[in-house]
């Protein structure tokens, strides 16, 4: 008996093994259907790493776009992070496998400018004479070099000062008017400071350091920022970026500075159980905050020491970019379905269920946009704060090859502030070592 | 002709010989193939790309012998990140192995719903590191988490596990023993099963009390499974990933990047292919010399029936 | 056994039940939460409904990725199970030159970075066209040296007298393996199957890599799709999700459990 069944078992295994090396097929299943159509679609393959909600608004733009019209046929595969995506793509750029668009993060720009497995949108704008001049030239001069338009903006988003009301009311601040200035920050984080709540609080997350350092018109790199040539040096640790340091660990001293560690969910639970009074958020999460929070919540402009003017601030988030080496019909498909993501309707409909900003400036004169800032006045601060920005090296953002190393260099360095360290000796070794990252780069060109 | 006599008389036996070698590898042949394939030729081309200079796309663009291991070791980031994996190993293999044997021989009591606890005790294994990761994220953190509330009514002030560089690592450790007694657990349980239940009996009747039953009987028959979890945890614990990527990211300050998690970053988010590489082959030849120092220490002590 | 020793045996696995459990336990009141209710500290939801399930139903098709992983994990259970016994049963009992060398070989795979196999492995399937197939997601891992190794522990407890009996026998080492070896194994392969069904259970990024139909995709990858990135999570779904992801395992894990216990009853070992 005992003999018999472990037979069954090992045969049932083995005829599992058997089934598997001959049913292949059955996934294809999906494949055979289209083909039976008469006029043969082209297929644009389109690869992003948006999950959660983000990605419920992805599959719905891309089948409202698939139903409008009968020629072009874009799937939308979710890759996983914009890590594990870009690893994808590396392995599979230049082959049939390679997708027809596909999605980057912000800080992969210059990594995918170099990579030759792209081809910059400018081309088809040329080629059409499309008109670009209703576009947020804060947003779209990120991803560009020279005037050249390399990749499109896609999800993009700023970072936001947030701040809860009650607590304002409470510490007798005027709920109406956030500081705008390190000074008032520092002064309005200490009366905010009460036994269980903390004033202020930063992710430890290079994003904000780098916006910060933007904010007073500082730049991240040498090179114009990595935009005249390659950066070979790292000039965040500069006076701007001093200054930024020094903010936080003067107040970290003071006992009005939070470290929530790295987490975007740590931070935002630290504020809605009222750990913290203000904190640096993603444009992106605004809503969600505003909508789960018990306070009122508001929001205002990334704060600037009194003696800078402020510059504004640099987008962050991902953007579209186009494969090369695929057939010229495909690419142009591909292109169709861009210029349909940049339609003032559908950035509309983009801001409003994601948070992330409109690239198309006519989008916010559409009637559920307008009635959504109605809702959440919050959202429209981020609006104002992106047109406010004056387009300089600074705002345009950085170009780095090393990116996500010279991050982590910066978290690094914010880390260690919490351990007493000084600032500007922390942010002279990020800098330091971020050089000797650009030097690895550069000698592998 | 004696020479002729001479092989007549060996060749039966080299031939048999032959032939159990044959038959030998007959049997490992499935799997030499499937190693070679997705195994070797992998680690060879690591090997490889360690010697080079790549491209973001993992070409190789100039050839730099050992610089890549040199800088390594001159690296105060690598050093921390050795010392950060050695402390990590210490922390989760000697605790993980207890808790499980601990677990183990109070689970191998014949008792009404038994199979219950069993159940339970082994659930861990069930869980993805990926979910567990996040449940424990939600368990530390400083202002919402049950840690602190646990520790609140303690009357201790309440701790930022993760964010705190000395206690992050232990912070790790603590999810990453929990999820490994699952599994731990269940092959103790196993190996307790084999043991004949008999030489207990004979004990009781010598009149022999439980711990040294446990001493004398349980755990000398109990050592190859032993060996065989220690060895087992030795290498998972070294190549933890998954809970710090969800927990810490490595930091802070680096005390809980551990050289898995420096390799991933440097050959998935950064792109230094090559240096990525020169880790992944000397973390292998650290779990290599660490796992034959123990069998040679190990397969003495341990009594096959 | 006296009853108060039984009384502190109970109470010791009801503790230590309760620790183990607790984090799981967390999961599963997570996942009746709405919206921010996790982000402000509540350990007891407000109200048990069933939402978060049917929109983590909705948001993935978690039917598809069940039943996807549960064939990728049979899969690599049934090819682990095979090989790791022929692999054992070579170098536990038959007795060829090389031996003990190359069963170093074999483990010393187990101590490859799986970061430096990941990327080559992918190539390898897609140059052999296995990309969005249940072959291409579950052959490189039929083979195992963890595996061996587990089986070769326990084979070395047969006795080895045993095995010389039927050698004179004129018994076929196939059939020794066949007849003795396995059934006197069977809670080791009980183990091991389990193992093998669990860790495929839980791959993330090779699923990931050669997937790019959404019909070929697994569990894993749908517990990461339901979370976001810069804006918030609703955790309440995920843990869900987890919680539909890990109620399989378990039920297998208690199967499997039962399993081991009536092989004990019987006396089945020696």
């Amino acid at each position: 008996m005992k003999k018999s069944n472990i037979l069954v078992t090992l045969l049932t295994l083995m005829a599992l093994l058997l089934a598997a090396c001959t049913g292949e097929e059955e996934p294809t299943n999906g494949g055979a259907v289209q083909a039976d159509q008469p006029k043969e679609k082209t297929e644009v393959v389109f690869w992003h790493a948006m999950s959660g909600k983000l990605e419920e608004v992805v599959d719905q733009l891309v089948a409202d776009f698939n139903e409008q019209q009968d020629d072009i046929n874009v799937k939308a595969v979710f890759q996983g992070t914009y890590e594990e995506s870009i690893t994808k793509f590396n392995t599979v750029a230049g082959t049939k496998d390679a997708p027809t668009i596909m999605q980057v993060f912000e800080v992969g720009t210059k990594y995918m400018m170099d990579s030759g497995k792209i081809e910059p949108v400018q081309k088809f704008i040329d080629a059409e004479n499309y008109d670009t001049s209703k576009w947020e030239q804060n947003i779209t001069n990120y991803y560009a070099v020279d005037g050249e338009q390399y990749s499109m903006p896609f999800n993009s988003s700023t970072p936001i000062l947030m701040y809860n009301k009650d607590a304002f009311k409470e510490a007798g601040l005027d709920p109406e008017n956030p500081p705008t200035t390190y000074e008032e920050l520092e002064e309005a984080a200490k009366a905010l400071t009460t036994g269980e709540q903390y004033g202020f609080s930063i992710l430890n997350y290079g994003w904000f350091i780098e916006e910060l350092i933007a904010a007073q018109g500082g730049l991240f790199v040498n090179e114009d920022n990595g935009r005249k040539g390659d950066a070979t040096e790292a000039v965040f640790n500069g006076e701007e970026g001093q200054k930024v340091f020094q903010l936080i660990s003067d107040m970290y001293e003071d006992g009005t500075f939070y470290n929530t560690g790295q987490n975007w969910d740590d931070i935002r639970a630290a504020f809605q159980s009222g750990k913290i009074a203000m904190y640096l958020d993603s444009s992106a999460g605004v809503r969600d905050i505003v909508e789960q929070s018990s306070f009122e919540v508001g929001a205002g402009y990334l704060p600037v020491p009194e003696a800078a003017d402020r510059e504004g601030v640099i987008i962050g988030g991902a953007s579209l970019w186009m494969a090369n080496g695929i057939e010229e019909s495909q690419q142009q498909a591909a292109w169709e379905f861009m210029k349909y993501l940049t339609s003032p309707e559908i950035q509309a409909k983009w801001h409003v269920n994601t948070g992330y900003f409109a690239i198309n400036t006519e989008a916010y004169e559409q009637q559920i946009v307008q009635s959504e800032w109605e809702k959440y006045p919050q959202l429209k601060v981020t609006v104002d704060q992106l047109g406010d920005t004056k387009t300089s090296l600074a705002t345009q953002g950085a170009l780095i090859s090393v990116f996500p190393e010279a991050r982590q260099k910066v978290v690094n360095a914010m880390e260690s502030l919490y351990q007493g360290t000084d600032p500007i000796e922390a942010l002279n070794q990020a800098a330091e070592e971020t050089n000797e990252a650009l030097k690895m780069a550069n000698r592998k060109k | 002709m004696i020479a002729v006599k001479d092989q007549i008389r060996v060749r039966p036996k080299s031939k048999r010989r032959f032939s159990t070698l044959l038959e030998g590898l007959l049997y490992l042949l499935p799997s030499i193939l499937l190693f070679a394939v997705f195994l070797f030729y992998p680690m060879f081309k690591t090997i490889y790309l360690s010697l080079f200079l790549t491209d973001a796309q993992g070409n190789t663009q100039t050839f730099v012998g050992l610089e890549h291991y040199i800088q390594l070791f001159q690296s105060t980031s690598f050093l921390s990140s050795l010392k950060a994996t050695v402390l990590f190993v210490l922390y989760t293999v000697p605790a993980g192995v207890l808790l499980a044997l601990g677990l183990a021989l109070l689970a191998n009591q014949k008792l009404k719903g038994i199979g219950f606890f069993r159940t339970i005790f082994s659930s861990t294994m069930g869980m993805s590191v990926a979910a567990s990761s996040v449940i424990w994220l939600f368990i530390y953190n400083p202002t919402i988490g049950i840690a602190n509330t646990i520790i609140k009514t303690f009357g201790m002030t309440e701790m930022q596990w993760l964010l705190n560089p000395d206690t992050a690592l232990l912070s790790v450790a603590l999810p990453t023993i929990w999820m490994n007694t699952g599994f731990s657990f269940l092959i103790l349980l196993g190996g307790l099963h084999n043991i004949d239940s008999s030489l207990y009996e004979s004990g009781k009747i010598a009149g022999v009390g439980d711990f040294y039953s446990l001493r004398k009987i349980t755990l000398p028959l109990l050592s190859p499974t032993l060996l065989f979890i220690v060895t087992v945890s030795l290498i998972n614990s070294f190549q933890t990933f998954g809970q710090i990527d969800i927990l810490t990211k490595g930091g802070p300050m680096e005390s809980t990047n551990v050289i898995v998690y420096s390799i991933f970053k440097d050959a998935f988010v950064n792109f230094n292919i090559g240096s990525a590489s020169a880790q992944a082959v000397i973390l292998f030849t650290f779990i290599l010399a660490v796992t034959i120092l123990q069998f040679k220490w190990g397969e003495k002590k341990v009594h096959y029936q | 056994m006296t009853m108060k020793k039984k009384v502190i045996l109970y109470t010791l696995l009801t503790v230590s039940a309760f620790l183990m459990f607790f984090p799981i336990l967390y999961a599963f009141l997570i996942s009746f939460m709405q919206g921010g209710e996790v982000l402000k500290g509540r350990i007891i939801p407000s109200d048990f409904s069933f939402t978060n399930y049917s929109a983590a139903m909705q948001k993935v098709p978690l039917l598809r990725y069940l039943f996807n992983s549960f064939v990728v994990a049979s899969l690599i259970m049934a090819g682990q199970v095979i090989f790791c016994c022929l692999a054992a049963f070579s170098f536990t009992f038959i007795p060829f030159k090389g031996r003990n060398i190359l069963f170093l070989i074999f483990i010393s795979t187990m101590m490859i970075p799986w970061e430096a196999t990941m990327v080559p492995n992918f190539q390898t399937i897609r140059s052999l066209g296995l990309t969005d197939t249940y072959f291409g997601l579950s052959v490189p891992f039929f083979a195992m040296a963890f595996g061996t190794f587990l089986l070769r522990q326990q084979f070395k407890t047969i006795p080895h007298e045993m095995y010389e009996a039927t050698q004179v026998a004129g018994v076929s080492r196939f059939q020794f393996l066949w007849k003795v070896v396995l059934p006197v194994s069977k809670t080791t392969l009980v183990t091991l199957a389990i193992y093998s069904f669990l860790t495929a259970w839980n791959m993330y990024l090779w699923p990931l890599l050669v997937t790019n139909d959404e019909q070929m995709r697994t569990v894993q990858i749908g517990l990461k799709q339901m979370q976001s990135q810069e804006v918030s999570t609703e955790w309440g779904v995920v843990m869900a999700g987890a919680v539909l992801v890990i109620l399989p395992t378990l039920i297998l894990l208690f199967l499997g459990q039962k399993r081991l216990q009536e092989g004990l009853t019987r006396g089945a070992i020696k």
